[in-house]
């Protein structure tokens, strides 16, 4: 809980920083602005500060435009442009929420009817629960939704499995690198590193020699197997970045620990854990959005009936004619819950993008 | 770095802490893993590379030991590794990877900096702001990423990229029809995907920067060019070679922004070595070229990785023990 607490503090943090920056900007103009007129200072540096700033305002925006336009793409009915025959259009002229609803599709819990035999006698209790309707998209004009929630299931079987596995890998391997010795620990440590460099590359190389021996075994189309895989190769990234959390524990926390006579397994469980909490959150994250955003492997595996998000994405596009407004729609919903992981984690991810050997 | 690497080694002096070699046992488990879904392919993948696989020989026996003996498929020497080699389709992906790594670098590099500079830069205001908003493109997914960036570059009415070429008065171009253009698109896709790493690492590198040697060489009149140059440059050399490095090793693993946009098109044009291995087995059913492709670019990566790790020292923390 004190995880989420503190990120929540640094939300809270961030917001108030985002929603006073502009009041506190606006009393700097307005100072620098008394004191031009006063004639106590020149305005050309404020001038240049000015300009500066514009420009690199403009700079972000041009960056990020392919985000906007994208949500903008969502919301048009048709898909459709920013530039119509009137010109620059920077909000489509019928905004609709359709696309979103095409992707969601039915919320609805049927009615279920449980019966419950009362022993000893021939009588039973019937229970009927309700229809509920939490979002009928037929009244909104949608005949086909999209199977978002068929790639949504089947994305959170891949990923949960891939979290628990490489979780369990991951965290003794983690703890006995940075707090024991041992022989051949040196060159583990070698080989992590060297293999958190190589990228996906790599994967996508060896996946000839994956994907035959894994039809072979016919376990191709099973999402265990697949998340198994992912776990693997989450295994030397996670692993090391685990480790430079848990060294920066200091070590006479354990001595107290052990002092106070608790054995090794207490003085895991009761310093060790909660102590690189932030870590392990880290780690959560990760290995879980490789189960989550991952393409390649998942769409060389599976078949349709399984397919994950990524893959359920694509699919729409690898039509002949893309319909754009659904597709970008899909496309946000799939990357919107990701992005605002990412904006909470960014300074945890930050700090372990630093990781290697940067300074020196 | 030395100071994280070398816990372990003040936990040895540490009396009571155990330090049995039993420790190994709690490595072992993710190591095995690893090594099976990383080592076994790779050492099947040769195997591969030497025969004559393809679906229908080598998934003709099943269980366990047709894995063993790749199927029915048999024993052809060199002759994958020759007929590659040989392939003119080979050299092209092979040079165009290479001009891809070359001006992605490039690109990524300048374009990086620049951002860099601006965002801490004295002169502009709210940069933690802007810092923050800017490498956003880093938390979205590849593949929505560059669905995204296809739609902009399609020849659609949708596409982005031909409706500003459109309000400036410039006819439509079909963007992933044509070689360069296509191979245009990968570069400026790639550009977009990485510099958000890049920025991070050259912003963190930016503000270790010296104050007192600007003031220094502001006083002996040096201008902001020659500032750059000789201040700043030889002080971020370090952690931008660094990012520089793997982003060269990731542009020459690229393989979703290819596939993607046109799976490495038109007619294979510009299929990068890891795509065109890919598709040489899973699109065409060579299973035994595509091994051989794929081992050429593993062992190119794997040396070019291993060089920089050792001459580069990307993993002092570890060497130095």
């Amino acid at each position: 809980m004190s995880i989420l607490g503190g990120m929540a503090g640094k939300l809270g943090e961030g917001a108030r920083t985002l929603v006073l920056a502009p009041v506190e900007t606006g009393r700097d103009a307005v100072y620098t602005l008394r004191r031009i007129r006063a004639g106590e200072q020149s305005p050309r540096g404020p001038a240049k500060s000015l300009l500066a700033t514009v420009g690199a305002l403009a700079l972000c925006l041009a960056l990020l435009f392919p985000i906007y336009w994208i949500l903008m793409a969502a919301l048009s009915s048709t898909g459709g442009s920013i530039y119509s025959s009137g010109g620059l259009a920077l909000v489509p002229a019928n905004p609709t929420l359709k696309s979103f609803l095409w992707v969601v599709g039915d919320l609805i819990v049927p009615a279920y009817t449980v019966l419950l035999n009362i022993p000893g006698t021939e009588l039973a209790l019937a229970f009927h629960t309700p229809k509920l309707v939490l979002l009928d998209v037929s009244r909104y004009g949608i005949e086909n939704p999209s199977a978002f929630k068929h790639f949504l299931w089947n994305s959170i079987t891949v990923s949960v499995p891939t979290v628990l596995i490489s979780m369990a890998l991951v965290v003794p391997a983690a703890y006995a690198l940075s707090r024991r010795q041992f022989i051949l620990r040196r060159k583990v440590l070698f080989v992590y590193v060297l293999m958190t460099q190589v990228g996906g590359g790599l994967g996508i190389a060896l996946l000839i020699g994956l994907y035959t021996v894994y039809v072979q075994f016919g376990i191709n189309d099973n999402k265990l197997a697949l998340s198994v895989y992912y776990a693997a190769t989450a295994v030397p990234f996670n692993t090391w970045l685990l480790k430079t959390y848990m060294d920066g524990i200091p070590t006479s926390y354990e001595e107290a620990a052990i002092v106070d006579g608790a054995p090794t397994w207490r003085v895991v469980t009761e310093v060790i854990l909660p102590l690189s909490a932030a870590g392990l959150a880290t780690v959560f994250i990760f290995t879980f959005l490789t189960g989550w955003t991952e393409f390649v492997v998942a769409q060389t595996l599976l078949g349709t009936q399984n397919y994950t998000l990524p893959v359920g994405l694509y699919s729409l596009v690898s039509e002949y004619s893309i319909p754009w407004a659904r597709f970008s729609a899909f496309a946000l919903t799939f990357a919107l819950p990701i992005m605002l992981v990412y904006l909470v984690a960014q300074r945890y991810i930050e700090g372990g993008l630093s990781f290697s050997g940067m300074e020196g | 770095m030395s100071a994280i690497s070398t816990v372990g080694d003040r936990v040895a002096d540490v009396p009571f802490l155990e330090k049995r070699d039993l420790s190994l046992l709690l490595v072992l488990p993710g190591l095995f893993v690893f090594a099976a879904f990383m080592l076994f392919p790779v050492l099947y993948l040769v195997g591969i590379s030497f025969t004559n696989a393809a679906p229908a020989n080598l998934f003709a026996g099943d269980g366990a030991f047709s894995v063993l003996t790749f199927g029915e498929a048999t024993f052809v020497g060199l002759r994958n590794y020759v007929s590659v080699l040989t392939d003119p389709q080979f050299w092209n992906s092979f040079g165009i990877t290479w001009l891809f790594v070359a001006t992605s670098v490039a690109l990524k590099l300048s374009l990086s900096i620049t951002i860099a500079l601006v965002v801490t830069s004295d002169r502009v205001r709210g940069k933690r702001l802007m810092r923050s908003l800017i490498v956003l493109p880093m938390g979205l997914p590849a593949i929505f990423t560059i669905t995204v960036w296809r739609g902009i570059f399609s020849s659609a009415q949708f596409g982005l990229a031909n409706q500003l070429l459109g309000s400036v008065g410039i006819e439509a171009i079909a963007w992933l029809s044509g070689r360069w253009t296509a191979f245009m698109a990968y570069n400026v896709t790639e550009a977009w995907l990485s510099y958000p790493f890049m920025v991070i690492i050259t912003v963190s590198a930016l503000q270790d920067v010296s104050e007192e040697l600007h003031e220094a060489a502001k006083v002996d009149g040096a201008g902001y060019l020659s500032r750059f140059l000789h201040v700043t440059v030889p002080s971020i050399k370090r952690p931008v070679l660094f990012a520089a490095i793997l982003t060269a090793a990731a542009s020459f693993q690229q393989f979703l922004v290819p596939y993607v946009f046109n799976q490495g098109g038109p007619a294979r044009a510009n299929e990068l070595i890891v795509v065109y291995g890919y598709r040489e087995a899973l699109s065409f059913s060579e299973y035994g070229r595509g091994a051989a492709i794929s081992l050429i670019a593993v062992v190119f990566i794997g040396t070019f990785m291993w060089l920089n790790v050792k001459r580069g020292r990307l993993a002092e923390g570890v060497s130095e023990q």
